[in-house]
């Protein structure tokens, strides 16, 4: 796949989309903590508004300190552009909405974070676009439920929080032969792990939230323009190859071709939705980004240390991870280790659950992942409480399921800690054998 | 809009707006491998001030169907044919690198027709490197790659952009790596002319303008500033940008092809 940068990932995750300012020689990217930008002249302000001109008009469609993150993203993951948005749930919102149209259908993986669940099946569907979930590693599950009115598939590239890792060339391979592309959530992977459109993605989207910032401080979402997808070719997106009347009968194709999506997002989501993320926000996040590449190797090797030491305690009924009994395409997909996401049952089921969570002194329990802490929850009570006990099992959670997002912290303390909360679901378990 | 030229279907983007035979028109080329997009907001605002805009992607390029053309002469040749399709009488030629060889070529072949010539990041012959071309032959990806390393000046190596958010690095090498650039690259090597045509333009008087960028390593601006003397005028030098210029300062290379082509309209 085409590179966007000729860098390496380190140096991008430092240094790209930014050099020193000439005004102060700022060494770190300023915050930009403006709502609007004062035009030159007359002439400038409509060249401005008429894309005769690039820059900055008003924040809620661009701002020059979410341009650094926006740039920097889209050189990590080698695609043509990027657009940051509040939240990683209005990023996949503005993709899907700049894609489809009343009327339109998905095919989604079925394994996916409980929220776009729920957007993909109720929200979307209150619009008059259907979606259909099928288990994405078989082809011909996917290649069957693709209609004539299916404008993406949609999956993560480890499932939310079932783990599965889809097959990415095989999906994209599906999908292209009937051209259709490909959005990709990598949020559990971040662009160190893997990068989906050297894997066939056509459209990447990110929580940035999570790992990318690190510190849990800052809620944000970006779309990225893989730039790769012939919009014309598959004479499926009006909204690309057709004039668009409200803003200057623009035709995003002709006029932008590897960054037709992106600028789409840009001009009629942006301005009409404008789920922006903030300048403070971004400035935030960058922080996290300049050393994801360091954080994630020490995530990794913590997750994998962690399983290991938890198929070893007595209290654990099972453990899941991606690389354990990894399949060809997980091996192949995430060389570096499929991330440091893990789930496990402990033995006593439910109760014996809620005790390991209760007991614990360092890991936090709460709605989150991919802190630099680690975090631990129980889904089937908290994010994916409003799936049906079927859908539950769709997804891949048992209500014995817990999920670890592993953290950076010393290994043996978190085992420490993990210990405290195995004990006190033991002695749930011993309880329930004495009744 | 779309034409048929030689019957095949050729793209010609009109920076937005209907193209109108009547008004000035700007005539935009674009270089080895790439299209159109390279003067997506040059073409813009050209079309919303007052003038007709005619930016073709060449044969085979992007959005033109077509058997790609193996020499400048051809391109020359081919791009009359397709102004002819719109009646459209004079003309401002606009060329990026290859684009202004073409313009060069083209110059004699419309004679009266032409009102200037305005050339960006270029230079009147472009040796083109043996492993280049090779490398375009069997591989178009890398060899796209290898061009916009060297294409690009060093803001944009460090991701900067005109446009807030995009990655142009990313966007040339996908336009280049589907494109016929090997046969681009030939094209341009093969061309000898150019400094002769330059000098036969001087010559007539035709008005001419050379922007060139300070750090190009394709068409190092020495070689600029020698086609310039060539055309007989001054060349202008954009600081911090590389071959790449349309795109890496759309804004200030506009401010000077407009301010040069506004000249001779007023
Ligand atoms: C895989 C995945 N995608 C998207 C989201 C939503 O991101 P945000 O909370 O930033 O809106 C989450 C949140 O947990 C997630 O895990």
């Amino acid at each position: 796949m085409s590179k966007s940068s000729y860098l390496g990932a380190d140096t991008i995750a430092l240094h790209s989309g930014y050099q020193p300012e000439s005004d102060h020689g700022s060494r770190a990217v300023p915050i930009y903590q403006t709502t609007s930008y004062v035009f030159d002249s007359v002439d400038e302000a409509s060249a401005l508004f008429n894309v005769e001109q690039g820059g900055h008009i008003y924040s809620r469609i661009t701002n020059p300190t979410v341009a650094v993150l926006e740039q920097r993203l889209a050189a990590l993951e080698g695609g043509a552009g990027a657009i940051c948005t509040a939240s990683g749930m209005s990023a996949l919102f503005v993709s899907f909405f700049s894609l489809c149209s009343a009327g339109d259908h998905i095919v989604s993986a079925a394994q996916i974070y409980g929220s776009t669940v729920t957007l993909l099946k109720h929200s979307l569907k209150r619009f008059n676009i259907d979606c259909t979930f099928v288990d994405i590693n078989d082809q011909q599950a996917l290649g069957a439920a693709i209609q004539d009115n299916t404008k993406l598939v949609f999956c993560e590239s480890i499932g939310n929080p079932g783990l599965a890792v889809s097959n990415l060339p095989a999906i994209a391979k599906t999908a292209h032969a009937q051209g259709i592309p490909l959005v990709v959530d990598a949020t559990f992977a971040t662009p160190y792990l893997n990068n989906p459109i050297e894997h066939g993605a056509d459209v990447v989207v990110h929580s940035v939230t999570k790992w990318i910032g690190g510190h849990g401080v800052a809620v944000g979402g970006v779309v990225i323009d893989g730039g790769n997808f012939d919009w014309l070719k598959s004479g499926r997106f009006p909204t690309l190859t057709q004039p668009y009347e409200p803003f200057h009968g623009m035709n995003f194709w002709e006029e932008f071709g590897p960054a037709a999506l992106a600028m789409r997002i840009r001009c009629e989501s942006m301005r009409d939705i404008g789920a922006a993320m903030t300048p403070h926000n971004a400035f935030l996040l960058l922080q996290g980004l300049e050393t994801l590449n360091l954080r994630m190797q020490q995530h990794v090797s913590n997750a994998q240390a962690m399983v290991t030491w938890l198929q070893t305690q007595d209290a654990v009924a099972w453990v899941n991870h991606p690389d354990i009994n990894a399949e060809a395409h997980t091996k192949a997909l995430f060389p570096k280790g499929a991330g440091s996401m893990l789930t496990f049952g402990v033995k006593g089921g439910r109760d014996a659950g809620a005790a390991f969570i209760n007991a614990l002194q360092l890991s936090s329990n709460l709605a989150n992942v991919g802190d630099s802490r680690t975090l631990v929850l129980h889904p089937g009570s908290t994010t994916h409480s409003r799936l049906s006990e079927h859908d539950l099992i769709a997804a891949g959670i048992g209500a014995d399921l817990i999920r670890v997002s592993v953290g950076i912290e010393t290994l043996k303390d978190i085992q420490a800690d993990f210990s405290l909360g195995l004990r006190a679901a033991a002695k749930i378990l011993a309880q329930q054998a004495e009744a | 809009m779309y034409i048929q030229v030689d019957n095949a279907n050729t793209f010609i983007a009109t920076g937005g707006k209907p193209f109108a035979a009547h008004l000035p028109t700007v005539v935009l080329l674009h270089g080895s491998g790439t299209d159109h997009r390279c003067w997506a907001l040059q073409a813009r605002w050209f079309a919303f001030h007052g003038y007709s805009v005619f930016a073709p992607d060449f044969p085979a390029h992007s959005l033109s169907e077509g058997e790609a053309l193996t020499s400048i002469e051809l391109m020359a040749a081919w791009l009359v044919r397709a102004l002819d399709t719109t009646k459209v009488d004079k003309v401002h030629l606009v060329g990026h690198s290859q684009g202004f060889l073409v313009a060069l070529e083209a110059a004699g072949l419309l004679g009266d027709r032409l009102k200037s010539v305005t050339a960006l990041a270029t230079a009147s012959a472009i040796p083109v490197n043996p492993a280049l071309v090779e490398m375009a032959q069997s591989n178009p990806k890398v060899a796209a790659e290898m061009m916009l390393q060297w294409g690009f000046g060093s803001p944009h190596q460090y991701g900067a952009s005109s446009v807030p958010g995009m990655q142009p690095i990313g966007i040339g090498t996908r336009i280049m790596a589907n494109n016929p650039l090997a046969i681009d690259l030939i094209a341009c090597n093969a061309y000898e002319k150019g400094a002769e045509k330059a000098r036969q333009l001087a010559n007539i008087g035709c008005p001419s303008c050379v922007i060139l960028a300070a750090q190009d390593r394709m068409t190092p601006k020495k070689e600029g500033f020698k086609l310039a003397l060539d055309l007989n005028t001054a060349a202008q030098v954009i600081a911090d940008s590389g071959h790449m210029l349309p795109m890496e300062a759309p804004k200030e290379s506009l401010n000077l092809m407009k301010k040069f082509i506004q000249s001779l309209e007023t």
